[in-house]
């Protein structure tokens, strides 16, 4: 076991290494930088001179290969170096949106399971029985609703109804916890709609296919309570595909939200991402990406993990 | 001895698309106290579904018990509550799977799955039920059963996933255990150890068993009285003994051609049944087995035969030209 984690933890680096030369080489095949960009707000023209000074200032004169080493050699030591729109260092400009995202992903994907997974159990049980066409209905409509859109919709209720409007600024958990919760609850809640959607139609056909087992018949004839042939004997069978669904959406949601950001004006990581490609702020790209990958990589070798908790048969190898 | 468990006039059914199943179609049997009684039949005639029908754990919606009784100790079970009905199975009538690799929770541990039944019908506190688990695994021929507990069902081999199957039905000392195909899905040489396991373990332990298989050669050994099952129907009974020596059903008398004896020299050839079985959607108002039967007269055709003794014991055929098939096969 231990081995195999440290085999995986091993194995990230050339995965993130092809990210990185992937991202690196692709978002320089974008017409126009940093420079023209900045200078192109200006009025009147710029002098090829001033072009040239700017670039050599960011080392985007040298060849491409050589910017790359540079890098690259930064982010072994992950030093990301500093933005080059705003100049500030790079993990300062990602900071708070990273705690901000993380934190709606997280509430999104608790809302997510607790939904779905006693909406999918009771669907499966009460397979063809109005519960189970409401909770299909439930699941349907909610993969069909945008997040946005429903975030839209919050908005405007609240401010309609109840005359009253989440917090528009960020305040981070650790400052304010109950003004961080009013105002991060919604878009969670927007966003984890149609995420337990996802899970509960997981959760009910798994759950539909553990119950017609061997193993469940074997369960009920040996007498057991029907709670515990569900919760000990149908569900820890059911979760695995559960699991690979929440895993997926969560990896997602961390850099994924950019239309349900700026329906409830986060400032969020996938704003700052539209904003940096926006801006050809390549380090900031750079370094986005590659923390989005980090995140997504080890989401998985969690998940793998749980897999291997789940299901005995799994060996680590 | 009395009897233990008495099926009569059961009727279960399935309601699919190609139509209604007849599975079990009116029968009626019964097993002593202590006795090993076997259920004999192809595949498909509605052994397995009689021994769901006992635990009522046919699959619903689609398959249903329609009438009929199953008395146990003394009561019906189908009328039974499913609380009261959870209280019989496990503890007082255990089952035995075809499947051992499928039967059992592959992300549960061997331990989980053998006291957890001790820990509900019999109350026993979770160390007690390891001991007893422990006790089980020994009993069944599992060594080093500490260690056996805490692994999974995919660390045993087959037949001793069965036997671990076997410690689970008669976990709580149960008086009848059900045995759905035991041994079909194993290598021939383990078949046997598991065969002789299950009889020794029915002696001592004084546990009366339905064996249910499609394999004749099992039910010579090891049972005492026989059910053939065909369509749905009962159509002979009597000790295996009777039934062996003397079958009285063209169907047995097939069944017995079809497989290799023991008993008498080697035949050439064996002789299987020629045809299929008939489709349970459309069953046909005379004998069921009658469009492959070598003995069929008109009568067939327009009525089933019932139940019949030839010589006043207790060994019956539903056939109408059973003395005729007695007086030419004997010969
Ligand atoms: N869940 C089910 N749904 C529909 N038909 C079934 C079901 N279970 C059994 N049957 C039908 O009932 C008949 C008897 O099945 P079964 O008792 O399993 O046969 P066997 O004698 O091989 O054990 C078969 O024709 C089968 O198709
Ligand atoms: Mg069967």
């Amino acid at each position: 076991m231990w081995k195999y984690l440290l085999k995986r933890s091993l194995l990230m680096i050339p995965t993130l290494l092809g990210v990185a030369v992937v991202i690196f080489f692709l978002i320089r095949i974008i017409p126009g930088d940093v420079v023209e960009l900045r200078m192109s707000g200006d009025t009147g023209s710029v002098s090829e001179e001033i072009l040239k000074s700017e670039r050599a200032r960011f080392g985007l004169d040298k060849p491409v290969w050589q910017q790359f080493v540079t890098w690259i050699a930064g982010v072994a030591r992950l030093d990301f170096g500093t933005s080059m729109w705003t100049g500030a260092p790079i993990w300062d400009e990602i900071k708070l949106r990273f705690a901000l995202s993380m934190q709606v992903a997280v509430m999104a994907t608790l809302i997510a399971v607790s939904l779905a997974i006693p909406l999918g159990v009771i669907a499966a049980l009460k397979q063809d029985s109005w519960i189970d066409y409401a909770v299909r209905i439930f699941s349907i409509a909610g993969l069909a609703t945008p997040s946005f859109w429903l975030g839209i919709v919050f908005i405007l209720s609240l401010l309609i109804i109840f005359k009253w409007l989440p917090p528009m600024v960020y305040t981070p958990f650790w400052v304010d916890p109950w003004q961080n919760i009013q105002q991060l609850i919604w878009p969670a809640l927007a966003v984890g709609y149609r995420y337990s959607a996802v899970a509960t139609r997981m959760t009910r056909s798994a759950m539909l296919e553990v119950l017609r087992e061997d193993y469940i018949r074997t369960a009920r004839a040996k007498g057991l309570w029907q709670k515990l042939v569900l919760w000990r004997h149908a569900l820890k069978n059911a979760m695995l595909p559960v699991m690979t669904v929440v895993g997926i959406e969560f990896a997602f949601l961390l850099g994924g939200l950019v239309v349900t950001e700026q329906v409830f004006n986060l400032n969020g990581l996938g704003l700052l991402f539209v904003q940096a490609v926006a801006h050809r702020d390549y380090t900031l790209i750079q370094a986005l990406v590659m923390l989005v990958a980090g995140f997504t990589i080890l989401v998985n070798f969690a998940m793998d993990v749980m897999y291997g908790w789940l299901d005995p048969r799994i060996r680590y190898r | 001895m009395g009897v233990l468990l008495s099926v009569e006039n059961l009727v279960t059914q399935f309601s699919t698309s190609s139509g209604l199943v007849r599975a079990v179609d009116g029968v009626s049997w019964d097993v002593l106290e202590g006795e090993t009684v076997a259920l004999v039949g192809e595949s498909g005639c509605g052994k397995s579904v009689s021994a769901l029908s006992i635990m009522r754990l046919v699959s619903e919606p689609a398959g249903r018990i329609v009438s009929g009784r199953i008395m146990f100790k003394g009561r019906d079970l189908l009328a039974l509550s499913a609380e009261e009905m959870r209280h019989v199975r496990g503890r007082e009538i255990g089952m035995i799977f075809q499947e051992p690799m499928t039967s059992l929770n592959p992300v549960l541990t061997i331990g989980r799955q053998l006291t957890e039944g001790l820990e509900i019908h019999l109350g026993m506190t979770p160390s007690a039920a390891r001991a007893r688990a422990t006790e089980l695994l020994s009993l069944v021929g599992i060594t080093d059963g500490e260690r056996r507990l805490r692994q999974y069902p995919h660390q045993f081999s087959g037949g001793m996933r069965q036997r671990m199957m076997i410690a689970m039905a008669v976990a709580c000392n149960p008086s009848l255990v059900l045995a759905d195909e035991p041994t079909t899905a194993l290598d021939v040489t383990i078949q046997a150890q598991i065969l002789e396991l299950m009889q020794d373990l029915s002696r001592r332990l004084g546990v009366a068993m339905l064996i249910i298989t499609h394999n004749l050669g099992v039910v010579a050994r090891y049972a005492d009285r026989v059910n053939v099952m065909y369509a749905g129907h009962i159509i002979e009974r009597g000790t295996a003994r009777e039934i062996y020596a003397n079958p009285q059903h063209p169907y047995t008398y097939g069944l017995l051609r079809s497989v290799p004896r023991l008993d008498e020299p080697r035949r050439e050839r064996l002789a299987p049944i020629e045809g299929q079985p008939p489709d349970l959607t459309r069953l046909p108002r005379g004998c069921a087995f009658m469009p492959r039967c070598r003995w069929r007269v008109d009568r067939c055709e327009a009525e089933a035969p019932g139940l019949r003794a030839l010589n006043g014991t207790d060994h019956v055929t539903a056939c109408w030209e059973a003395e005729r098939l007695v007086k030419e096969t004997r010969g």
